[in-house]
């Protein structure tokens, strides 16, 4: 608990301490200050639903912060989770009435704290290959965030988190490349990105790679037991991702011409397209590169 | 109170698949059809291994040992072999010329004039020059053209569906 919180809230307890209602709230200020949260939370709980409390700032302060140190203490299990949505629930309802900006320092930064635990644990999840749970996770984050006013940051979180919930999706389904679900929802995060930003190089990228890769490994699938018919559907088949991962890769470019993946990327692109002579420029381009070019 | 900065985010890019030499992928199931579609009609060649040489290309070698040496041709075991960039060319069936050693090709041509080979190969105009079966690129894909003449020339017998499925014949 920050020292500012401490004072304000030892202020509560002093005038009033008559009334039923703010005996509730003191009581469950000691509890909370010895550490028996969950004493403190069932005082706090009662006392909100008391009309005096239900408009008072400083009680719902005192519950955020009691749900928020019990969420600290349970981290990572349901019971916990609830804790936090409460917490910032009871943090929102604090700012909201509190006219007079006496909590409101304490209560943003109680709330922006637990609102950017949500976007870590978000990306704890992708880190993790749980993209439900990450998608999840990040819907609360701007949740809570936009309750108190989308953020300045907000397209740019956005794109680092899909360009993020890309590349576990397509993680994904380099795992098992049967598994299309993952490509599709690989394909349509990137291209969310690419209509916030359309000048993203990551998401430019990691578009065309998706459709190169996809191209390359239905024709790497051919075996003996492929007989010419198959094998010319198949190339048909993967000159239209060739032909998919062109535009992507060819912007990739022109945004970073010294990037070596993108190089690189159009050699394998113009080749797998029977294109030798714009494959072999590409090549020569990436060879020129200096050592410590690659920006 | 703990503060939270910065990204925390860290997801490495996609990797490019591009080892995978999708040509030569496309070139050794093509041959490995051919091979299916073609009669050798000189005796000599219908025992042993069925040997498909390869000069150049190493990709096309890799790729046919990978995926095709444990098959056979009938009853003939495949066999691929890395040639040496030599124009003398020992017992093949099938014996593909990359673009890397199409100087070899004259040499080639004549070395294996009445031989039963069949000489694959991808340079423009290389059923005019002799070879059986070429590469070529059309519509960003990679189809065959075939000389059904440079094939009896070699005793061999092109199935009609061979022809059919070809993207050009020289009859």
């Amino acid at each position: 608990m920050s020292g500012r919180l401490h004072i304000a809230l030892l202020l509560l307890a002093l005038p009033v301490l008559g009334a039923a209602q703010t005996d509730l709230l003191a009581e469950a200020l000691r509890k909370y200050q010895a550490g028996a949260l969950n004493e403190a939370r069932a005082l706090v709980d009662e006392a909100v639903q008391e009309p005096a409390h239900q408009r008072d700032p400083e009680a719902w302060l005192l519950r955020g912060f009691i749900l928020k140190d019990l969420y600290k203490a349970r981290t990572g299990t349901p019971e916990g989770e609830a804790d936090r949505d409460s917490a910032l629930a009871s943090l929102d309802r604090c700012l909201t009435h509190d006219q007079g900006g006496t909590y409101t320092e304490n209560a943003a930064q109680a709330y922006d704290f637990l609102s950017k635990t949500y976007f870590n644990d978000a990306a704890r999840a992708l880190n993790e290959l749980r993209p439900d749970d990450a998608l999840a996770l990040y819907g609360k984050y701007t949740a809570a965030t936009d309750r108190r006013g989308a953020p300045p940051d907000r397209a740019a979180k956005d794109v680092e988190f899909h360009n993020a919930l890309g590349t576990v999706y397509t993680k994904l389904y380099n795992q098992d490349r049967e598994q299309l679900s993952w490509y599709d929802k690989a394909v349509a995060t990137y291209e969310q990105v690419l209509r916030i930003d359309t000048g993203n190089y990551g998401a430019n990228y990691n578009l065309a790679t998706l459709y190169y890769n996809r191209g390359v490994y239905n024709i790497q699938r051919v075996g003996a037991e492929y007989d010419i018919p198959s094998l010319q559907r198949i190339q048909e088949v993967s000159r239209e991702f060739f032909l998919q991962a062109l535009p992507y890769m060819l912007k990739a470019f022109r945004m970073n011409p010294k990037r070596r993946e993108t190089l690189l990327g159009l050699e394998g692109i113009y080749y797998s397209l029977q294109d030798a002579e714009r494959s072999e420029h590409y090549r020569k381009l990436f060879e020129e590169l200096g050592p410590e070019e690659d920006r | 109170m703990l503060l939270l900065v910065g990204p925390v985010i860290a997801a490495a890019p996609p990797q490019l698949d591009v080892e995978k030499d999708t040509t030569a992928i496309v070139q050794a199931s093509y041959i490995y059809n051919i091979a299916k579609l073609v009669e050798w009609k000189d005796p000599g060649m219908s025992s042993g291994t069925f040997v498909i040489g390869v000069i150049g290309g190493a990709n096309l070698y890799q790729e046919l040992i990978k995926k095709y040496s444990t098959k056979a041709i009938g009853k003939q075991p495949i066999e691929v072999r890395k040639l040496p960039r030599s124009p003398n060319i020992d017992r093949c069936h099938i014996l593909f010329v990359g673009q890397s050693d199409l100087a070899l090709m004259p040499e080639i041509y004549r070395n294996l004039a009445n031989k039963p080979t069949l000489i694959v190969t991808e340079y423009a105009d290389a059923l005019e020059d002799g070879a059986v079966a070429n590469f070529v690129k059309v519509a960003s894909t990679l189809k065959y053209e075939l000389s059904v003449t440079n094939a009896r020339k070699h005793k061999l017998e092109v199935a009609l569906t061979l022809k059919q499925l070809a993207h050009r014949v020289v009859e």
